[in-house]
């Protein structure tokens, strides 16, 4: 902590700001780690075999612990002076010598800085930034001011310099000082930094008070905290003050050789020139000079030193960034490099390529870093620098055939079986008949996986044969001439061969194969001799597995780049989990583990139970009913009696059998398990018993179900509002699911209520499936293959319009919002309120839906489901018992052709012009709120190609969606968002 | 079938009559309170002359910024020791960072993306995260990663009927958990058997009557711990009994976001969508302070998250429209704009969280990054 303390006092001065955050943390890492590291240091250092820096390095480990105390005071010291700095120029002659020391490497530093290639990029960057700078540079003397704030001083003097050589070239020096800051993190900051100190010196110098001035300094630099707060870290504070010690006594042995008191003496004489104001000129000379001591920005490593601190040589330990090749010694790495998301790369250059020269060593950590960090932090490090989208191959610099691949086409090579070794940026030519692998105009280097999709086709004059021999129209070399002359395959004539991946060959133009290139003796031998490549030993049956997706591993940063996210989203009952559970039946190869199956399984069982529960009660009711009928019939006058009486009586009449049994009634055994059931369904614990209870009532559920009572029960189901429509699928094959070794089909699955949870959100990840491979694909269907679609369906609960979390789905491509078809006549009680009609229910959650600030311009696909209920019902029940529908009147004759065929040219059905009213009124309402157009699809949820078709649909309206950019409005109409005629 | 109907109805209006005596009681204990208290604290503290705290330039400064997420953060926590941080992002990843060198020590990805809340352990051994899928997926951060590099779950906690919004270890017990949900619940969870050890609210009378949103546990007395819900309302909870709850405070007038308790154990600050940070005190049940800003237009920005400095002395409250503002709990000033000062986030603070010892603030916010904020200045920790 002191030491902390020290640098900040340092740089604040009298405020003696000291960082408690700092305390805390001054943990183990350093202790720990850096010890470790110094054998290590010693045994490289001989290589080095000068003996000063094998000291320096030693020190830069050492004085982890030790140098606290020492520290302490020296910071204590510099406060001192710089107080007294503040106001007297009467300083201690150590730390005037460290001020100049610091300052006239900067200059010398700065004077390079304009040499590096990288620099003139950053200078690019920068120089819009450089507004504020001219305006401190009003004044010549602030522009030294404000560097020593920036403390990205390397290139500080070197302004300076030109300050003094001519005074209008300050966009000149500030452009230098950008690239001074370039090299460092936080380019923009600091540049924000220093127009802000800039005005601060501003105003101070229409002051002219000498001796505020000094202070001015100080406060422009507290007020500018973020500036150098960033830059501070806790630990390598530690280290870096540490190091200063050392730095210290490793220049003290230099300074006699050189002159670095010169140039601080020119640039007070410049300020003297400028004639303002002499004295303060010489306070902040003074004071860069301190500032930049702990963390002095030097740009460019003067013989090798860190980029950051400028200190230490080429022989210190460095790490690199892989982009700019920025180094930076082990003190200033963690603070230059940040939390490093994308590797080892400066701040500043996160989310920009890195040098392809430098595409080895990902994921090769280094010395240093393993030092510094820990084995967790490391292992994170390197995978995001192996993995992160910003660090990999630019597809577009490897060229196939003469075309530069796409992403997806990357990705096909890196994934196929027998991947290029070792892909680096160049032109290749690819032989996707033999999987023949080269370089551009030279020999074949590899034999890889056959009949990738990447690149154009092959030229004949790829691999710039002469031989006039052709394989799979490509020219040969002269080696391959000879291994085939060597093999012994007949050559004479200029034949063309056709080579296939297992190394069949035969002369084109002709049926007969000719023989087997590897099976020939000493083929394998002879390659090697004239160092051609052999086909790897995995080298089989590659087509099937470039077409199975599944068993490809899509690389992260590309799996999240080409995933589409769909959001179903439905009221209750509209069919959101049917829809969920089909497109997982009909994209998933195994749908369901065999854990959900088994869940599954008791859940369908336990719901049986439940419907029989249901109709149990209903045929207890029945029977009261009837025997309320009949005892009314056979005494009229205790007609009122006989309701209240009716329960005390009805027990009578099960226990004593006294009355005349009803159609309803069933025997004692049934009525006893109808007793537990009912009884457990009271209570609400019949998941609790239930699974147990299967085995046992097995045998009865078959009576049950057979006995004529229920029969008749369940004959008046319509009666049972409790009963939903799906039971009766269960209940007639009740005895059959009942059993213990009962398997659910993916139809029952889909029929089950409750198989998913609707208390959560579910999602899937699906790819259409691929098309069968013919001729006619292409390549683009080719990547389709790769884009990936996540369904993701909410519950509808809780979606209101003051939800949450709906902003979490602000990236989701398309929602997809199902509507029920068949709850036109449905109602239900929403709150305290009367019952509400269904579907107007679902018009107002679609309302606060497709208004929702986080769906804004958003794709809405409408799916009316349901729809084979709703065409039954339509012709029993009138739509206009819906009041939103209450204008529909069919034109069509009730005189139609009956059958399922949605052609237009035949007669629609009612309920294909219904739900084409249905879809009209969404449609207008949705273009009322939103100006947009709304898609419309009816589908059965119950049968697969529906929903296929439906999600094929919303796939070809993203894709339309994308590709609308790249044509002009006549080209519209040639894209018919029908799923199937898609292609190309 | 007659007698049925009758008691329904019957039943309603006695409901009817029961909800009016609960409202008019509670109109006559608004009342009451309101004569009781005549000062809130920032008028009894300039009484007393006692000034705002000021923050110079350098006393609350941007250390770090931890970079890696994709996504905006949601949620994020500190472990009692070893600064660490835990933080859930929508790129469907937990990143455990360590503090000090701002580096990942583990991104772990989630089963489900769409993630809300994450909490670290007390012994700092495992991870805690919820959302959308409504369960609260326990990480132990020592476990084997499968073949593709991820950390397998160690322990579903599922029962919830809604999303889990937030979720906290009950201090000094690892085995313990408490998380609310949008059923309108809170639950303390067992994690070694996974089971649910006590349900506050639901189906009760006392409990929430929306989705609840946010929890925070009495750091003097973990067996009370406090709730805020979309029914804006706070509830106070002794987790031994479960049937009702402790207290309820009523006084905003939009979602209770956020709550936290005071360092002291006896109060506990709630923010809110009305724009409202309020003090309540659990003994008396008083609305002790609001913490309003008054902006020139009327468009009110919600509060989303909520922390307090150790001493309790300063309330970070983020914003929705991205303010993060430093208030003088005392004073009821505002001290500090994070949201505006230099290095500052680029979209809102949505997640706040003090490191144990309070040296230190760390802010997540939606646009993915998350800041170390120090103390600086004499003041060191306050």
């Amino acid at each position: 902590m002191p030491s902390t303390r020290g640098s900040f006092s340092g740089v604040v001065g009298e405020d003696g700001v000291q960082y408690s955050f700092a305390m805390e943390y001054s943990g183990p890492p350093v202790t720990f780690d850096i010890p470790k590291a110094v054998p290590i240091d010693v045994e490289t250092i001989p290589v080095a075999s000068v003996v000063a820096q094998v000291s320096l390095s030693d020190k830069l480990s050492l004085p982890v612990v030790q140098p606290i105390l020492p520290l302490d005071n020296r910071s204590k010291m510099f406060s001192k002076e710089l107080k007294l700095l503040g106001c007297e120029p009467t300083v201690s002659p150590t730390s005037v010598i460290d001020g100049h020391e610091c300052v006239s490497k900067e200059i010398t530093l700065g004077s390079e800085a304009s040499v590096s290639p990288h620099s003139v990029t950053a200078f690019e960057s920068g120089v819009t930034d450089n507004q504020d700078c001219v305006l401190s540079g009003e004044l010549c003397r602030l522009g030294a001011l404000e560097f020593s704030n920036g403390r990205y001083g390397s290139s500080e003097l070197l302004e300076m310099v030109n300050v003094c050589q001519s005074r209008s070239s300050i966009s000149h020096g500030n452009s230098h000082e950008l690239v001074g800051g370039a090299g460092s993190s936080g380019m923009f900051e600091f540049s924000e930094g220093i127009g802000k100190s800039g005005e601060l010196f501003g105003s101070s110098c229409e002051l002219r008070a000498s001796t505020d001035f000094g202070k001015e300094n100080l406060d422009a630099n507290i007020s500018n905290p973020p500036d150098w707060a960033s830059s501070e870290s806790v630990l390598s504070l530690d280290r870096r003050s540490s190091e200063v010690s050392s730095f210290r006594s490793a220049n003290g042995k230099n300074l006699s050789t050189s002159d670095f008191k010169r140039p601080v003496v020119t640039f007070r004489g410049v300020d003297t020139d400028s004639s303002v104001n002499e004295e303060s000129s010489i306070f902040e000379a003074k004071n860069s000079g301190f500032q930049k001591e702990p963390y002095n920005e030097a740009k460019k490593g003067k013989g090798g030193s860190c980029y950051r601190c400028s200190k230490g040589n080429r022989f210190t330990e460095k790490e690199v960034c892989i982009v700019c090749d920025a180094k930076y010694c082990s003190n200033c790495v963690l603070r230059a490099m940040g939390s490093m998301p994308e590797g080892r790369k400066c701040v500043s250059c996160i989310g920009f390529p890195i040098d392809e020269s430098k595409r080895g060593n990902l994921g090769k950590c280094s010395r240093l870093l393993k030092r510094l960090l820990n084995q967790l932090e490391i292992q994170q490090i390197m995978k995001a620098e192996k993995l992160c989208e910003a660090n990999q191959l630019p597809p577009e610099y490897i060229l196939v055939n003469g075309k530069p691949l796409s992403h997806e086409e990357l990705v096909i090579l890196h994934s196929c079986p027998n991947p290029p070794k070792k892909l680096k940026p160049g032109n290749y030519w690819y032989d996707k008949v033999s999987g023949f692998w080269g370089k551009e105009g030279q020999k074949p280097s590899q034999i890889i996986s056959p009949h990738l999709s990447v690149g154009g086709p092959i030229n004949a004059d790829a691999s710039n044969g002469n031989t006039q021999v052709y394989i799979n129209g490509r020219e040969i070399t002269k080696v391959e001439l000879r291994m085939l002359q060597l093999v012994g395959v007949q050559c004479a004539g200029n034949p063309h061969f056709w080579v296939n991946d297992d190394g069949s060959y035969q002369e084109e133009g002709q049926k007969n194969t000719r023989g087997y290139l590897w099976g020939k003796a000493g083929a394998k031998l002879v390659c090697a001799l004239l160092s051609l490549p052999i086909p790897s030993k995995s080298a089989n049956s590659c087509g099937e597995q470039v077409h199975n997706l599944d068993a490809r591993a899509v690389p992260d940063y590309l799996g999240q780049r080409t995933l589409q996210k769909l959001l179903l989203v439905g009221h209750y009952g509209s069919g959101t989990s049917t829809i969920f559970k089909q497109a997982k039946i009909l994209y998933k190869a195994t749908p369901f583990s065999y854990e959900e199956r088994e869940n599954i399984k008791l859940k369908i069982q336990s719901n049986l139970y439940n419907y029989l529960g249901i109709l149990l009660e209903g045929r207890e009711h029945f029977e009261e009913e009837t025997l309320a009928d009949m005892r009314s019939n056979q005494s009229s006058d205790e007609s009122s009696a006989a309701i209240t009486s009716l329960s005390p009586l009805m027990t009578q009449g099960a226990t004593d059998g006294n009355f005349a049994k009803t159609i309803y009634s069933i025997g004692p055994r049934l009525k006893s398990f109808s007793d537990w059931l009912l009884k457990a369904m009271a209570l609400g614990n019949l998941d609790a018993i239930f699974p147990a209870a299967t085995r046992e009532y097995a045998p009865v559920i078959e009576d049950l179900w057979n006995n004529a009572a229920i029969q008749v029960t369940y004959s008046r189901r319509n009666e049972l509002k409790m009963l939903p429509t799906v039971a009766s699928y269960f209940l007639e094959r009740a005895a059959d699911i009942l059993r213990t070794d009962y398997e659910p089909s993916d139809v029952d699955i889909l029929y089950a209520e409750g198989v998913t949870s609707s208390n959560g959100l579910i999602s899937m990840e699906f790819s259409f499936a691929q098309p069968e491979p013919d001729d006619s694909i292409s390549t683009a269907d080719q990547h389709d293959s790769l884009l990936r679609y996540q369904l993701v369906r909410v519950p509808a609960r809780g979606l209101g319009e003051n939800c949450k979390w709906l902003e979490m789905f602000e990236d989701v491509r398309m929602v997809i919002f199902c509507v029920a078809l068949s709850d036109y006549d449905q109602f239900c009680i929403d709150g305290n309120g009367p019952p509400m009609n269904k579907m107007l229910l679902s018009r107002r959650f679609f309302e606060s839906i497709i208004t929702h600030p986080t769906f804004d311009q958003m794709d809405f696909l409408l799916i009316l489901n349901k729809f084979d209920l709703f065409e039954e019902k339509i012709e029993d029940i009138p739509l206009s018992l819906c009041e939103w529908f209450d204008d529909f009147h069919p034109v069509t004759s009730r005189h139609r052709s009956n059958g399922n065929s949605s052609n237009i040219n035949s007669n629609p059905t009612l309920g294909q012009v219904a739900f084409h009213y249905i879809a009209v009124k969404f449609k207008r309402l949705y273009s009322s709120l939103t100006g947009r157009k709304l898609f419309v699809s009816s589908v059965r949820g119950l049968e697969p190609t529906s929903v296929d078709s439906a999600l094929k649909y919303a796939r070809e309206i993203l894709k339309w969606d994308e590709e609308r950019i790249n044509f002009t409005l006549s080209e519209y109409s040639i894209y018919s968002t029908e799923a199937s005629s898609f292609s190309q | 079938m007659a007698n049925k109907e009758m008691s329904v109805t019957e039943l309603r209006e006695k409901h009817m009559a029961a909800a009016e005596t609960v409202n008019s009681l509670r109109e006559r204990l608004k009342q009451k309170r309101l004569l009781l208290l005549d000062t809130d604290i920032a008028g009894y503290a300039r009484a007393q002359g006692r000034s705002a705290v000021t923050f110079g330039p350098t006393d609350l400064v941007c250390c770090r910024t931890l970079q890696g997420h994709a996504g905006k953060v949601y949620s994020l926590d500190w472990t009692p020791e070893k600064n660490r941080i835990v933080s859930a992002s929508q790129d469907g990843r937990l990143i455990v960072w360590n503090a000090l060198t701002s580096q990942k020590t583990h991104a772990i990805k989630l089963p489900c993306a769409w993630v809300m809340t994450c909490a670290f352990s007390p012994n700092g051994h495992s991870v805690a995260s919820g959302g959308l899928d409504s369960v609260c997926s326990i990480f132990n951060l020592n476990s084997p990663a499968d073949k593709d590099g991820n950390l397998p779950v160690s322990r579903m906690l599922s029962g919830h009927k809604g999303y889990v919004s937030c979720c906290q270890y009950v201090p000094e017990e690892d085995t313990h958990l408490i998380t609310c949900s949008g059923d309108q619940t809170c639950v303390l969870w067992d994690i070694t058997t996974g089971l649910r050890t006590s349900v506050f609210g639901g189906e009760f009378q006392s409990g929430h009557t929306a989705d609840v949103l946010s929890v925070s546990i009495n750091g003097m007395n973990s067996r009370m711990f406090v709730s805020g819900s979309c029914d804006t309302t706070a509830r106070l909870w002794d987790t031994r009994v479960a049937s009702r709850a402790v207290r309820t405070f009523h006084g905003h007038e939009g979602d209770v976001n956020a709550v936290k308790f005071f360092p002291d154990g006896n109060r506990f600050g709630t923010g809110s969508d009305d724009g409202t940070c309020q003090l309540f005190d659990i003994r008396t049940g008083h609305q002790l302070q609001v913490y309003q800003q008054q902006h020139s237009d009327n468009e009110v920005s919600h509060v989303i998250s909520i922390a307090f400095s150790i001493s309790g002395r300063l309330l970070f409250a983020g914003y929705s429209n991205g303010d993060c503002y430093v208030w003088d709990t005392l004073l009821a000033k505002v001290v500090l704009n994070l949201g505006s000062v230099q290095n500052s986030h680029q979209n809102r603070v949505s997640c706040l969280g003090l490191s144990a010892d309070g040296s230190a603030l760390c802010t997540g916010s939606w646009d993915t990054n998350l800041k170390i904020w120090a103390f600086g200045g004499h003041r060191r920790v306050i």
